[in-house]
Order: C-alpha cells, then sequence, then structure tokens
C-alpha cells in the first residue's frame, strides 16, 4: 500500500483545477471513493483549506463539494498540470 | 408506465399485514430521498423495527393505487454504492444488508432509487450496481428543477431505453409526486421480476452525457443561488472568523439546553408535587400513595422535564443539517476534535452533554462513522452536566469555604475540565481496545445552502418526542420505581436507631431501607474512598438522578427541604462525628465524594438513552461498568492522597 503518492490531492494549489490520474489505499477505500465521484480522468479543483490542518473543501467535475480528510487526500494522485484557474 | 393510478396513504396506523409489500427507498445521500419521502408520507414515518437493524430506519403503511394493495414504504440510509458497501457496521452497510435479506426473501419487494438528475453519471453507476442484484427497480429522477435553472434538460426515457426500467420524473416540492412515486412503486411491483443474471451493460458517465442536454441559457435564480452559497461560504468558512462563528452557534445550541434545563425541571417537580399532594390522601397515603406520587408520577416527572431539551435539539439539528451549516461545522473544527479521536460532528453531543447528557446521547445520531458514533456515546456520561452542580456546589460550600472564593472557583473549573479529559482519554483508551477497527475517512459532502421546511421539522420533532417517551420515559419510570422501592420498602429484621426515636417518619424510612442496609454492607469497602453508609445511600438514591444527591443525605441527617435551604445541612455535614469524636466527613471526603462525581455514571435517565441508541443492554451495562471502576479507584487514590 501506499501510504501518500508525490502530486496528491493534499498539496494541491487553491482555486487550480487539476485531473484525477490515480487513486492509493487499499482496494475497498479506491472502491469507495470511485463510488463517491473521486475516479481517475474526473477534474477537482481545492476551493480552501480547513484551518489548524483539517481537510479540504474541494469541488469535483460532477457539480458536487465535498469535505475532504487530508489522509484521504493524500491517497488522490493528480496530475499536477493545471486545467484552468477556477473561480 | 401510467401515473393515473389513484393513491392513498393509509389511515390505519402502523401495524401492517403479513402480504403486505415492501418498497424501500435508496439512493446516495443528498439526492432528496429524505424529501421525497417527507412528501409521499406527509412527514408521517416511524421508526421500523427490523430485526438485526440497529439504525432508525422509517417505514410508513401506504396504499397503492385502485386495488388498495397494501405496502410498506421505507427510507433507507444512504448510499455511494452497493458493491463498494463492505462494512456492516456503517449505514451504506445497513442499507446494502437489508436489501439483500429483503432480496432473499422472495416477498413483494420493489426498489425504488432516487437519481439525482444533477449527479446521473455518479447515480446511474449505483442503477447499475441495484439492476446486478435486485429483481424490480425502479427509478425516480429528482432535482430536474435545479437542472433545468442550470441550462441542462434529462431526458427520462433515454434512460428507461438504456437501462430497462421504469423512469419517472419527480420534485419533492411538488405535491403531485406522491401519487406518482406510489404508482411506480405499483408498476414495478406488478411488472415481472428481472432477470438478474443479465448484467446491465450500459457505461453510466457515456448514458448520463446522452440523457442530458444543454440549453442555451442558465436561469438568473440558479446563478444566484450559487452565488449566494458561495458568498456565505466566503464568511461562514472564513479561516479566522468561521471556526468562531460555528462555535459561537453550538454555545447558543448549549446555552438554551442549559438554560431551558433547569426551569423545565422546576415545573416539572411543581407539577408532580402538585398532582401528588391530590393523589396521595385519595390513595389514603402509606406506602401505596408514597409509591404511586414518588416512584410512578415521580419518574414520569423526570421523563417529561427532560422533553423542552429533547424539542430544543432536535429542532436544532434539523436546522442544522437541512440548511447545510452542520457540513460546514465538521469542515471547520474536524482537526480539532481528531484529539478526542472524534470528528467534527461529534462537537454537537459533546458541548449539549455539558447540560446533560440525555439529549446529547440522542445528538450523536448525527454521527456517520458507526464506531465514532459508538465511542461518543460511551464518553458522553463523562462530561459535566447541570445536574452534578449542585452536588459539587455543596461539597465545596461545606468543606473549601475556608479556602476562599478564588480556590473554591478553580476546583469548579478543574472539575469540568477533568470531565473533559478524561472524556479525551477515555476517547483514546476505547478506540485502541473495546471499539477498534478503522475510522471511516471524512469524505463529506456540502450541499447548496437551503431553508428547511418548517412542516418536516415539526414532524421530526413530534416523532423524536415519541421515540423518547416510549423508549426512554419507559425505561426510567421502572428504574424511578425500583429506586423508590429501595429507599423506602425497610429491610426485613432492620431496627430503628434509638437517635431517630423522635425523627419524621421519612427520615425513619430511609434508615431502615433496604438501601440503608445495602449502604452498610458496602462500607466495608467504600470506606477505603472515604464512603460510610450515609453517602452510600445518597449515592443509591442519586442513581435516579444526581441532584438527588444533595436531598437524600438531608433526610438521612433528619433535615428536610435542604434544597430550600442547604445551610443546614451544610452545619450538620461539618459537625458530624463519628462514635469516637473524629469528624465523620472531611476535606478529604469531599474530595474524594467529587472525583467519584466526575467519572461514574451516576443517572439512569443516560442509561436508558444509551440502552435506546445502542438497542441493547450491553453497553450501557459496559459504561456503568467502567465508570464505576475508574470513579472508585479514583475517588480512593484522591482520598488517601488528601
Amino acid at each position: 500500500m501506499i501510504s501518500a503518492v508525490s502530486h496528491s490531492l493534499a498539496s494541491a494549489l487553491p482555486r487550480v483545477e487539476v485531473r484525477i490520474s490515480a487513486l492509493h489505499g487499499d482496494s475497498q477505500e479506491q472502491q469507495w471513493l470511485r463510488a463517491v465521484g473521486f475516479f481517475e480522468g474526473q477534474s477537482i479543483c481545492v476551493l480552501r483549506r480547513a484551518p489548524f490542518g483539517g481537510p479540504l473543501h474541494v469541488r469535483v467535475g460532477s457539480g458536487g463539494e465535498f469535505a475532504v480528510d487530508m489522509k484521504v487526500a493524500a491517497h488522490i494522485e493528480i496530475d499536477p498540470s493545471p486545467q484552468t484557474e477556477s473561480a | 408506465m401510467t401515473t393515473e393510478t389513484s393513491t392513498t396513504l393509509s389511515d390505519k396506523p402502523a401495524k401492517s399485514a403479513p402480504e403486505a409489500a415492501l418498497v424501500a427507498l435508496v439512493g446516495r445521500p443528498n439526492a432528496g430521498k429524505s424529501s421525497l419521502y417527507n412528501r409521499v408520507t406527509g412527514g408521517d414515518g416511524r421508526v421500523g423495527n427490523f430485526p438485526g437493524i440497529t439504525v432508525d430506519i422509517l417505514e410508513t403503511n401506504v396504499e397503492l393505487g385502485a386495488s388498495h394493495k397494501k405496502a410498506r414504504l421505507v427510507d433507507l440510509p444512504g448510499l455511494y454504492s452497493f458493491d463498494a458497501a463492505h462494512d456492516e457496521a456503517t449505514d451504506e452497510g445497513v442499507a446494502k444488508a437489508f436489501l439483500l435479506r429483503e432480496e432473499a426473501t422472495g416477498k413483494p419487494f420493489a426498489v425504488l432509487q432516487v437519481v439525482d438528475a444533477t449527479q446521473l453519471a455518479l447515480s446511474l453507476r449505483l442503477t447499475k450496481e441495484l439492476l446486478g442484484s435486485m429483481s424490480r427497480v425502479g427509478l425516480l429522477l429528482t432535482q430536474s428543477d435545479v437542472l433545468d435553472r442550470e441550462g441542462r434538460r434529462c431526458d427520462p426515457s433515454v434512460i428507461a431505453k438504456a437501462t430497462g426500467v421504469d423512469v419517472i420524473m419527480v420534485s419533492a416540492r411538488d405535491v403531485a409526486s406522491r401519487e406518482a412515486v406510489l404508482a411506480l412503486a405499483q408498476c414495478v411491483l406488478d411488472a415481472p421480476a428481472r432477470d438478474k443474471s443479465r448484467a446491465p451493460t450500459f457505461d453510466p458517465e457515456a448514458l448520463a452525457q446522452l440523457a442530458v442536454t444543454d440549453k442555451a441559457t442558465v436561469e438568473d435564480r440558479e446563478r444566484r443561488r450559487r452565488e449566494f452559497t458561495r458568498r456565505v461560504d466566503r464568511w461562514l468558512l472564513h479561516p479566522a472568523l468561521g471556526p468562531l462563528l460555528f462555535v459561537a452557534t453550538m454555545v447558543v445550541l448549549f446555552g438554551a439546553v442549559f438554560l431551558i434545563a433547569e426551569p423545565a425541571s422546576s415545573v416539572m417537580d411543581s407539577a408532580t408535587g402538585w398532582l401528588g399532594s391530590v393523589l396521595s390522601p385519595r390513595l389514603g397515603g402509606g406506602y401505596f400513595a408514597s409509591f404511586v406520587t414518588d416512584g410512578l408520577i415521580g419518574g414520569a416527572g423526570t421523563v417529561l422535564g427532560f422533553l423542552p431539551q429533547i424539542v430544543v435539539l432536535t429542532i436544532a439539528m434539523e436546522l442544522l443539517d437541512a440548511s447545510g451549516y452542520l457540513a460546514r461545522g465538521v469542515f471547520l473544527v474536524d482537526r480539532l476534535l481528531r484529539v478526542f479521536g472524534l470528528g467534527g460532528k461529534a462537537l454537537v453531543p459533546l458541548l449539549t452533554a455539558h447540560a446533560c447528557a440525555v439529549p446529547a446521547i440522542r445528538a450523536t445520531r448525527i454521527l456517520r462513522d458507526p464506531r465514532e458514533r459508538l465511542v461518543a456515546l460511551l464518553v458522553l456520561p463523562l462530561m459535566t452536566c447541570s445536574a452534578r452542580l449542585p452536588t459539587y456546589s455543596l461539597l465545596i460550600s461545606t468543606f473549601l469555604s475556608h479556602r476562599g472564593a478564588f480556590f473554591q472557583s478553580a476546583v469548579f473549573i478543574a472539575l469540568f475540565a477533568a470531565g473533559v479529559i478524561s472524556g479525551a482519554i477515555a476517547s483514546a483508551v476505547l478506540r485502541r481496545t473495546v471499539v477498534r477497527g478503522k475510522p471511516l475517512p471524512l469524505v463529506l459532502e456540502m450541499p447548496a445552502y437551503r431553508a428547511p421546511e418548517p412542516s418536516f421539522m415539526r414532524k421530526a420533532t413530534m416523532r423524536g418526542i415519541r421515540g423518547f417517551l416510549t423508549d426512554v420515559g419507559t425505561t426510567i419510570v421502572i428504574a424511578s420505581s425500583v429506586l423508590w422501592l429501595l429507599l423506602n420498602v425497610p429491610m426485613p429484621g432492620a431496627t430503628t436507631d434509638p437517635s431517630l426515636k423522635d425523627a419524621p417518619a421519612a427520615v425513619v424510612r430511609v434508615n431502615q431501607s433496604v438501601a440503608a442496609s445495602v449502604g452498610r454492607a458496602m462500607e466495608p469497602v467504600t470506606r477505603i474512598a472515604g464512603f460510610d453508609w450515609r453517602i452510600n445511600v445518597g449515592l443509591i438514591a442519586s442513581f435516579g438522578a444526581r441532584e438527588l444527591m444533595v436531598g437524600t443525605l438531608g433526610v438521612i441527617h433528619g433535615l428536610e427541604d435542604v434544597e430550600n435551604d442547604p445551610t443546614s445541612l451544610r452545619e450538620q455535614l461539618r459537625g458530624a462525628k463519628t462514635a469516637d469524636g473524629k469528624p465523620r466527613y472531611s476535606t478529604a471526603t469531599a474530595l474524594s465524594l467529587m472525583t467519584f462525581f466526575i467519572f461514574a455514571c451516576q443517572c439512569m435517565s443516560t442509561v436508558a438513552a444509551l440502552r435506546r441508541e445502542t438497542r441493547s443492554w450491553r453497553w450501557p451495562l459496559f459504561v456503568l461498568a467502567y465508570t464505576y471502576a475508574v470513579a472508585f479507584a479514583a475517588a480512593a487514590l484522591v482520598y488517601n492522597i488528601a
């Protein structure tokens, strides 16, 4: 199991739309994340970070917004090249 | 399919005929499932009794169509994925297990999936999974009005053709949706069962793209709605202001529960006192009258005294959750609550528990992770509730008055802090021992802000009151009656203490009671913590409610009405001497007793509420065992050090 990846959602810049390139962590977690809407190829944008190192507020391409724990975000690998600047 | 069939809600209450079909509403969290369920049932759902199911599943009896075919409509917990729901303890696992079990019975069973048209591809993934396991499925497309305002349109016939199941568009805001949903249920039930072995072949993403087409314009209203959420989030999720606003909201909620607790109990005390004084002479006085007025009516008064708190909390929870603000609060304080091994949502029950554990225990229903919820339930009794305050106040003013106001205040604050710290430690220990298991990852949907529907909130509150009265109330009245027996029925062979020759009847009764005998029998052990039999009896009585400790100590010491005049009890406790002339109680006794109160789950109402929420006696008994063991060990330690 890979606990963290070099270009993960946890390190994504705020308000920059990127694309999910892979999921890590155990297979059940991956399966669940895909069902929620975090799957490969999906665009995603970090809107803000919670204080005290708390979760990320993200918007996914399907339109939903989520609070995502940093541990989970570390398992979501992203393509670091930005898609667009988000408003 | 047709939607012309007439459908009516059954006027008859609940008990359904054995042949009634079952219709389950399923869907992703926030797909609009519960709103639709409320629309169909008018918010009149009741908690269903399903063997092996430990979360509340609402059900309502309905009649489908002109044939008046009976059915039970159930609202299952939100489900992101059927195949990925591996953990049976989670809400998703419960929903999956429910569906599989009902499917296996072979009885008439239909699954209606609520599909959020604004997130069609994700919902169709769930559809595909359901079609692989369920033989009768129908789809209810919701949020089409939102889609419309976003400048898009969804064509249900495209989805129906690709999936091979009936699909209708509905809106929870539209009254006519009730008819449509029930008609679809009838249609699905009447249709021949699908062949589950034929796996559906449609691609959810491709189908969603095909079914949803863009319109030319996006309506201003939708743009404004999105902009509103964005603008409000800028303030409510501000890194500095956001947490302050959320904690302030929680403090207001805590204040409301706290402030309402005292007057509510007083009103109930007065009401039950008045009722007792009216009934007692008519029942001929004596033991039976006392049992009815103090045991039964007293217990009922305790139950009713909690109702205002339950109402305030239920309304607040509904408001926070339905408006979308609770999810924001979780986002803001989640990291801080991780110190407790709990998530952000746990702030609501933890704070409420400082007013009263009973509503706080109910508030744990908002916790999605079943292990996190169980840990919260197990540590909530450690928080310093308002019922501990009279005992703390009496002991501090009696034995620490010579230390000055500053020291007394510091002790008071330390007692509150001890509750929080012991909760944090207990939580950490429990997560590593009794409640082991991987915590659920925090991936929480943050919905757009919306105004809650007052009628649904009213129905939810009524449901909360009904559930509390029937489940928690019964246990409290039984426990209250048992405590009355212990404190009033004389122990066979008990003799009257000659010093109590002229004492009031109530004083003599307590001194001869079963509780007094138990207290005396326990004294050799409890002496280690400085507790004599009188304190032991006080502890037995205060299991009914912690605040009864003061009154019971007063009665044992030959005093009445000490709640209104505690000075005489303070003097009695200070001046009490043992047979060899030494002071019976000391500062060490007071500190020991306060330590005991920090940890011990001295509250039958808390135990009853725990039983209600965990649906078993196992966890309430565990709480009693661990809190009493820790309480006695800590009290003994403090007594011997002080």
